[in-house]
């Protein structure tokens, strides 16, 4: 599985938020995109999901058979967005079952419970989801991006009210799913968490990626001064133009 | 063709437990249907002649009026969670949401039926047990339904949704609600001299034809 995004652009009306970005990422890759609010993250995830349409440039989800068409791909894509997509009158289980079902993964009911474990909700009362704590609802969440087995991970925030346990967690499932050759791309802010499992940090800076930098086991405070260094550079060039 | 047949019962499934859990969408329509009922007995205090006159009216507006708060909130969960986007990642073709919804509000519907005939024959004092009566309005629930679906995955993504549906939808329903009225006047023997027939090809035809249509654009509806 490969992307290729080329010359994407975005704009919600007069504002561009994506200015013909390109971005390559191969199976295997667990590809963190930086940027401060606002940069486009969310935007470009929505966009590689299928779920927006770009404005210009084309998305090409490759694979060993050829493109693979919007319907396939979807099927093919775990996604985390700033909403759980969960039914808050059903139970933990009954929202990953009925996911399940409309996979039709053909996972069992014991399949769903050691699924729940694996993101530490095994021992979690059976109740509705109304009634879980943000951590819950997000770990939830994991569960049900990777219910599908999917090639692809495309996590928006996925730290997002984790506790410590938690960020782990995810650390861990996205160590294993990037070994099991799968494309990882996911936002976050949370960089001493992700850096023990990221590739590569591509920073997203005033609609296009200004720098992809290697993870190389670089310190966190390298990480933070090349992001800072990218972001203050954006700014003078903004300067200067004005 | 099974793989779409298997979302829709899933996703059936699916609102059915959720709305047996929440009872959000039944509780509203339920008791807007009784209190209209009530309304209606005192507004119009009729000659038992005059009630068989104005029954399929009655039942029909109080279902069509209740019924628009059951659409506007069964897009609600959906919206509310972003869950239509996990639905949109999940099934082989769009299609099968709105199919599955459309499902889900035709059985509301056809229960608040089954509830309301006889409330309203006890208010009343008029039997409207009468299975051609019941056909025509789970006929007219379906034509109601598929157009109601369609506006209401529109309007759900809007702030006003509470007062965009009506808007969009009651102008789209009027020849359901004419063959309804009229067919079910003929069956309680209230309207004389009319064929049935036409209202009933013209509901039959609208059904087809809404459901066809929202079906094929739906996917459009909710992409843009």
């Amino acid at each position: 599985m490969t992307l290729q995004a080329r010359r994407i652009s975005k704009a919600y009306g007069v504002q561009r938020v994506l200015d013909k970005l390109d971005l390559s990422i191969e199976a295997g890759e667990v590809v963190c995109l930086l940027g401060p609010n606002g940069a486009g993250k969310t935007t470009l995830i929505r966009l590689l999901s299928g779920l927006q349409k770009a404005d210009s440039g084309e998305v090409l989800w490759g694979t060993q058979d050829g493109n693979l068409s919007v319907l396939t791909l979807r099927r093919s894509i775990g996604l985390i967005l700033h909403q759980p997509f969960l039914y808050e009158h059903l139970t933990g289980f009954e929202n990953l079952r009925f996911y399940s079902r409309l996979y039709e993964t053909g996972l069992s009911d014991a399949d769903l419970r050691k699924m729940l474990g694996r993101v530490g909700l095994g021992s979690a009362r059976p109740i509705p989801v109304r009634g879980y704590s943000r951590g819950m609802k997000q770990r939830l969440t994991i569960a049900r991006a990777l219910l599908c087995d999917p090639q692809i991970l495309l996590f928006d925030e996925p730290y997002t009210g984790l506790d410590q346990q938690g960020c782990g967690m995810l650390n861990q499932l996205l160590l294993e799913e990037g070994a099991r050759d799968k494309l990882v791309l996911l936002t976050t802010h949370e960089l001493s968490s992700i850096r023990q499992v990221a590739t590569r940090f591509d920073l997203l800076h005033r609609g296009k990626i200004a720098a992809s930098i290697p993870n190389d086991g670089m310190s966190l405070d390298a990480l933070q001064d090349q992001y800072n260094a990218v972001i203050a550079a954006g700014k003078s060039l903004q300067k200067e133009q004005a | 063709m099974k793989a779409w047949l298997h979302s829709v019962r899933v996703l059936v499934w699916k609102d059915l437990l959720q709305e047996w859990r929440s009872r959000d969408i039944l509780t509203s329509m339920l008791a807007f249907a009784v209190l209209s009922l009530f309304i209606f007995n005192y507004a119009l205090e009729l000659s038992p002649i005059n009630r068989a006159e104005i029954a399929p009216g009655v039942i029909w507006v109080v279902m069509v009026f209740a019924g628009t708060l059951g659409l506007n909130r069964s897009f609600t969960a959906e919206q509310d969670q972003g869950c239509f986007e996990g639905l949109m990642m999940a099934v082989p073709d769009l299609s099968a949401i709105y199919f599955a919804k459309l499902l889900t509000n035709l059985l509301m519907m056809v229960f608040l039926a089954v509830l309301v005939i006889p409330i309203y024959s006890l208010l009343y004092n008029q039997s409207l047990f009468n299975q051609a009566f019941f056909g025509v309005l789970i006929l007219g629930a379906w034509g109601y339904s598929a157009a109601g679906t369609l506006i209401a995955s529109m309007t759900v993504q809007t702030r006003m949704r509470d007062l965009l549906l009506p808007v969009l939808l009651f102008p789209l329903l009027l020849p359901v609600n004419m063959a309804v009225v009229k067919s079910c006047g003929v069956i309680l023997g209230s309207v004389a001299g009319q064929d049935i027939h036409g209202w009933l090809n013209l509901l039959l035809v609208y059904d087809i034809v809404v459901t066809i249509l929202s079906i094929m654009v739906f996917e459009y509806v909710i992409q843009e």
